[in-house]
């Protein structure tokens, strides 16, 4: 059996998950949030970062840079952890891991006043 | 109870037709289709063959959701209108019933067909791989897979890139990539190594979440992809 291509199904009709629609997100799993949110963050990162740049001493702008950073971050290190071989069905409790730490990790680095 | 049906046949405009179905105790989404189908619209068009949860020809979208009809009970899925479509990324062909072809051939492309190595036969004819071994309990969820199509359904990944092969195909090229009588595992690794196809995954999971056999191809998916890294370092096997 030799590999063909894929026959083309774009001139037939096809539903597909439209992201517009309520039912899309009716049933959205887990591994999709922690993607997504993953993504928003590092845009935000890009914007807050910008302002910090610019103003590095309000403290507002500290709040979301470390809050930012520490969500993208440990969001990171769940994906990392399951590409070096966690297994997948540990990914929602890696999700809720990553959120508790960054939760606890920003309460402690708050508290404690460098300057 | 209320059920909203997808469908569509070519030439007509698709719709949602609502349908009243008494949802009897221990009453399944399949059971409901083919009263409907019995008592009050001959017309509609399903698929269904073992009944029991076995061969996935019953995998539809179940208010948002892949779902094998048949283990669906009604009782299990909210109070208000259950909506039914086809499942998402598979040509339709009329109502619920959709073109499996993509998945075949998906995994042609990927060159997911067992092809005898050297190691295929021992002197009884094929050779064993004892089913304790490592080698059989790596790929024991994996092979169990009845090609139901629920998982290219459900990945996001296969709606944002038609060249992505899909959960179903890698799962297959992982079960291959594993066996030893196998003799292409190059000719697959290349194949694999394509753009649009390991990179593709984010590790979303929404494959693994509805798999109706347990099986995890996200595994599978991110198995091939750490093989694929360690060739690019020249150390591990194909
Ligand atoms: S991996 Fe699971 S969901 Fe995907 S086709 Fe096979 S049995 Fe169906
Ligand atoms: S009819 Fe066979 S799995 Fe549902």
């Amino acid at each position: 059996m030799s590999a063909r291509r894929a026959e083309p199904v774009r001139d037939r009709k096809m539903l597909t998950r439209r992201m517009g629609s309520a039912e899309a997100w009716r049933d959205t799993k887990v591994g999709m949030w922690a993607w997504l949110l993953q993504r928003v963050a590092a845009i935000g990162l890009v914007a807050v970062i910008a302002a910090h740049l610019k103003n590095p001493f309000a403290r507002p702008v500290q709040a979301a840079l470390l809050a930012l950073v520490l969500f993208h971050g440990l969001l990171g290190v769940r994906a990392i952890l399951l590409d070096f071989g966690l297994p997948a069905r540990w990914h929602r409790l890696l999700f809720l891991l990553a959120l508790l730490v960054g939760v606890a990790a920003f309460a402690a680095i708050w508290r404690w006043r460098w300057y | 109870m209320v059920l909203k049906v997808f469908r569509w046949s070519p030439g007509s405009r698709e719709r949602l037709q609502k349908y009243w179905v008494k949802a009897l105790q221990g009453m399944t989404v399949l059971d409901a289709l083919v009263e409907l189908q019995r008592n009050s619209d001959a017309t509609l068009a399903f698929r269904y063959a073992c009944r029991v949860g076995m061969c996935g020809s019953c995998a539809m979208v179940v208010n948002g959701r892949e779902r094998w009809a048949c283990r669906t009970l009604l009782s299990n899925l909210d109070r208000g209108p259950v909506t039914v479509r086809p499942l998402y990324q598979f040509p339709l062909i009329r109502d619920l019933v959709v073109d499996m072809a993509p998945i075949k051939n998906k995994m042609l492309e990927m060159k997911a067909v067992f092809v005898p190595g050297r190691r295929a036969m021992d002197g009884d004819g094929f050779a064993l791989i004892g089913s304790r071994t490592r080698e059989r309990r790596a790929i024991d969820a994996a092979i169990e897979c009845i090609g139901c199509g629920m998982c290219v359904s459900a990945c996001t990944m296969v709606s944002h890139d038609p060249r992505f092969p899909g959960p179903a195909a890698l799962n297959r090229v992982f079960t291959l990539q594993r066996d030893s009588r196998d003799g292409a595992h190059a000719d697959r690794s290349q194949a694999v190594l394509a753009e649009d196809v390991l990179t593709r995954c984010h590790g979303q999971a929404n494959c693994t979440a509805v798999c109706p056999m347990e099986i995890s191809p996200t595994d599978s998916i991110l198995a091939l992809r750490r093989r694929a890294v360690l060739r690019l370092f020249g150390i591990g096997p194909r």
